[in-house]
């Protein structure tokens, strides 16, 4: 079909009210934005490839073209939603995509020109109807939007100084330190949806403690002084970013503990730097990517991931841990890429090993550097070691 | 009776298809010669034994592009071959499945209640609307005459070897094809069929393309600047668009290569001593050979260039079409409006203006 730009944007409109319903319902069943965020970037994306792209490039669509078109916009919306951090379980979000595009596909093959009888002849025009459906598209978005406003968390700052604690959160809300905002004795958050950041907190038997709740982000927050975690995670869903926790003199604890959240999906640790303690950054039974951490100085292993845990292990850089500087155990699958391991010291887990998988793992590694340790890397117990390429969404 | 329809081919049969949306067979008459839509396209197709369309998947009668040709040859043929063509735009129906679609739709939509087997010779304005020859008055009347006559070169039409492509005809052992279109094209094949050796006259090379014009022109994609052109621009753009083509591909080029090895395909400047001269060189341009529009255009002093009517974009004719009455142009007549307008897309088109005039028509 040979579309006129005010075709093309028409029927793309109309295609699309469909679509922002559905992910409206999503939403409201799943008590989560994401689908309503992955359709608005469905439409900007469409809409401005329609205007910049499409309508100079193509003066004739043939029906084939669709495929190609689709899957670069599915490129671009995923990519878009990665870094406007939209939390979107990639199946779903690209099954909301799929229905979309095949929906939208029903509709200008058959549909429209059902509904509309100049439809190809006026280059996918739809005239009022195209006005109803820009209309009603902009109502949902905009009510969506006016949802998500007001029910946006309250946030309450932190004002500098020293705030005796343990402050436990039992709301929604946004925790915000202002600079030289500090906590002695930890933070506890009981509740799901809240958001800590630019906190500083000192000492507790954990720095933060996360239980029971979905939805926490820990952004910006440092740790210090903690007697037994620095940041601990039990069956919750956290993402945790940008923190640095301080675990020097504490043989035993654990500088981040994200444990038994496989229920909770899939948890984050990124661009973190943790040092001292036992283990730098521990998982258990857990689903956790962790890319882009600093770990150093630990008294056992930099970055373990054990107890049949899942996860990438990215673009980390671990120096001077003892025995192991990351270590994959316990039936768990690791795809470990990218990451720096050195000068891991001899200690009572083995000889100082790179990397080591253990007790039935598999540890797929590509592009390490692991030269710098007495053993770069090993498996033991029927584990196994595999160098390929995994499949990555990063 | 609000609504005549003056021509009884296809592009009268593709209007009446739209009308019927929302008129009675009764509201409807339609004046032409043969009660058969099909008649004439399917002389010309047997003429140059064409077996399969050059539209695709939407070059059918329905009032509506849903659903093409395509989905029900994928019932038809309980293969989803025709579907997956229309993707690429390589689903050509065969002819033998025109034919079958235009059948159904006749016997279905009432074509015989509105059909009177009369020859409009001419058309009269009146109060309200027009006056068709005795037949009555009518509010709204499309002219779709068809294709005014056969073209023959003047200096073989006393050529006793010479037939037109789109009379029936055999092959010499020698024969010379003029023209340069898809008939033309289809007679080479033809000729090299039946062990002729064969020799192509033509003015100029042939355009290459799947359609008679190029896509944008079947939407409003491209019709927008058309239509803003003036009449000298517009006329020098369609004779352009008109020019002969056939659509590209290997089914064309691969026996033409072979035969030409053969030395059995020639590209000659001028008709030679072959035995037979098939004159693929399509139809008479121009109103003036059609003794109704050259009437109808004399006796209300309608605007013309070059041959054409002017006419509005949605195929009306501005003098004689206003709130109360409309007569438009369909198939071959409209081309001012619409480039393809002989294509049965084009048909559809012209019949949606029409029927967008009718709908906007404040009388009863």
């Amino acid at each position: 079909m040979s579309y006129t730009l005010r075709g093309r944007i028409e029927s793309r409109l109309a295609a699309f009210v469909p679509v922002v319903v559905a992910a409206c319902v999503i939403a409201a069943g799943e008590h989560r934005w994401w689908p309503v965020d992955a359709a608005g970037l469905m439409l900007g994306v469409g809409l401005a490839l329609d205007v910049q792209a499409y309508h100079r490039v193509l003066r004739y669509q043939p029906g084939w073209a669709a495929l190609p078109l689709g899957a670069l916009e599915l490129a671009v919306v995923l990519l878009l939603m990665r870094a406007a951090g939209v939390a979107a379980p990639l199946g779903q979000a690209v099954a909301l995509f799929a229905g979309g595009w095949l929906l939208s596909q029903l509709l200008a093959h058959a549909g429209f020109p059902l509904l509309r009888l100049t439809y190809a002849e006026d280059g996918g025009e739809l005239g009022r109807l195209g006005g109803t459906a820009a209309v009603a598209a902009a109502a949902v978005l905009a009510g969506a939007g006016a949802t998500a406003y007001a029910l946006r968390p309250p946030v309450v700052h932190l004002a500098s100084g020293v705030h005796q604690g343990p402050i436990v959160i039992t709301r929604r809300e946004v925790l915000v330190g202002d600079p030289g905002a500090v906590v002695r004795g930890g933070i506890v958050v009981r509740a799901s949806g809240v958001t800590v950041k630019n906190v500083s907190v000192v000492g507790g038997d954990y720095g933060i403690s996360v239980e029971h709740v979905h939805g926490t982000v820990l952004d910006g927050v440092s740790v210090s002084g903690a007697r037994l975690d620095g940041i601990h995670v039990r069956l919750a869903g956290v993402v945790v970013r940008d923190c640095s926790v301080d675990m020097l003199g504490n043989e035993l604890g654990q500088g981040i503990d994200i444990s038994y959240t496989m229920d909770m999906g899939r948890t984050l640790v990124e661009g973190c730097t943790v040092t001292g303690g036992m283990d730098g950054i521990t998982t258990h039974s857990s689903m956790t990517d962790i890319v882009h951490n600093q770990v150093s100085r630990t008294t056992e292993r930099g970055i373990s991931v054990t107890e049949m845990s899942m996860g990438m292990v990215m673009d980390n850089e671990v120096r001077d841990a003892s025995g192991i500087g990351i270590w994959c155990n316990d039936r768990s699958m690791c795809m470990i890429e990218r990451n720096t391991v050195v000068d891991t010291r001899p200690g009572k887990d083995g000889p100082g090993f790179g990397v080591l998988a253990s007790f039935q793992s598999e540890a797929n590694l590509w592009e390490n550097e692991l030269g710098a340790n007495p053993v770069a890397s090993g498996a033991v117990t029927q584990s196994e070691v595999s160098r390929a390429r995994s499949f990555s969404y990063r | 009776m609000r609504v005549a329809i003056v021509g009884s081919g296809l592009a009268g049969f593709t209007a009446y298809q739209t009308l019927r949306r929302e008129l009675a067979p009764e509201e409807i008459a339609v004046f032409g010669a043969d009660d058969d839509p099909a008649a004439a396209f399917r002389r010309r197709a047997a003429a140059i034994r064409q077996r399969q369309m050059r539209s695709e998947s939407d070059g059918h009668c329905l009032p509506t592009s849903f659903p093409g040709l395509a989905l029900s040859s994928t019932v038809r043929r309980r293969s989803v071959r025709p579907l997956l063509g229309t993707l690429c735009d390589c689903f050509h129906p065969t002819v033998d499945e025109f034919l079958a679609h235009v059948e159904r739709l006749r016997d279905r939509s009432g074509w015989e209640r509105s059909f009177r087997r009369a020859r409009i010779e001419r058309i009269r304005a009146v109060d309200g609307g027009f006056e068709l020859d005795g037949h009555g008055r009518f509010r709204h009347v499309l002219v779709a005459p068809g294709h005014p006559g056969l073209n023959v070169p003047d200096e073989l039409r006393s050529d006793p070897r010479a037939v037109h492509s789109y009379e029936e005809h055999d092959y010499a052992p020698t024969v010379t094809v003029v023209g340069a279109g898809l008939a033309a094209a289809t007679e080479w094949l033809n000729a090299l069929a039946a062990g002729s050796e064969v020799v192509s006259v033509r003015r100029r090379e042939p355009v290459r393309r799947p359609l008679n014009v190029p896509r944008e022109y079947f939407s409003r994609r491209g019709l927008d600047g058309f239509h803003r052109l003036g009449p000298g621009e517009r006329s020098a753009r369609l004779r352009a668009l008109l020019a002969p083509s056939y659509p590209p591909g290997r089914a064309w080029d691969e026996p033409l290569a072979t035969a030409m090895m053969e030395d059995r395909y020639r590209v000659d400047p001028s008709v030679n001593g072959s035995a037979q001269v098939i004159c693929a060189t399509g139809f008479v341009h121009g109103y003036a050979h059609d003794a109704l529009l050259a009437g109808l255009a004399a006796a209300h002093d309608l605007d013309t260039v070059d041959g054409w009517i002017v006419v509005d974009p949605d195929g009306s004719v501005p003098a004689l079409t206003d709130e109360t009455r409309t007569l438009a142009l369909a198939g071959v007549a409209a081309q001012w409006a619409f480039p393809a307008a002989d294509t049965l897309a084009g048909a559809r088109y012209l019949a949606h203006g029409f029927l967008g005039r009718i709908r906007s028509c404040r009388t009863p």
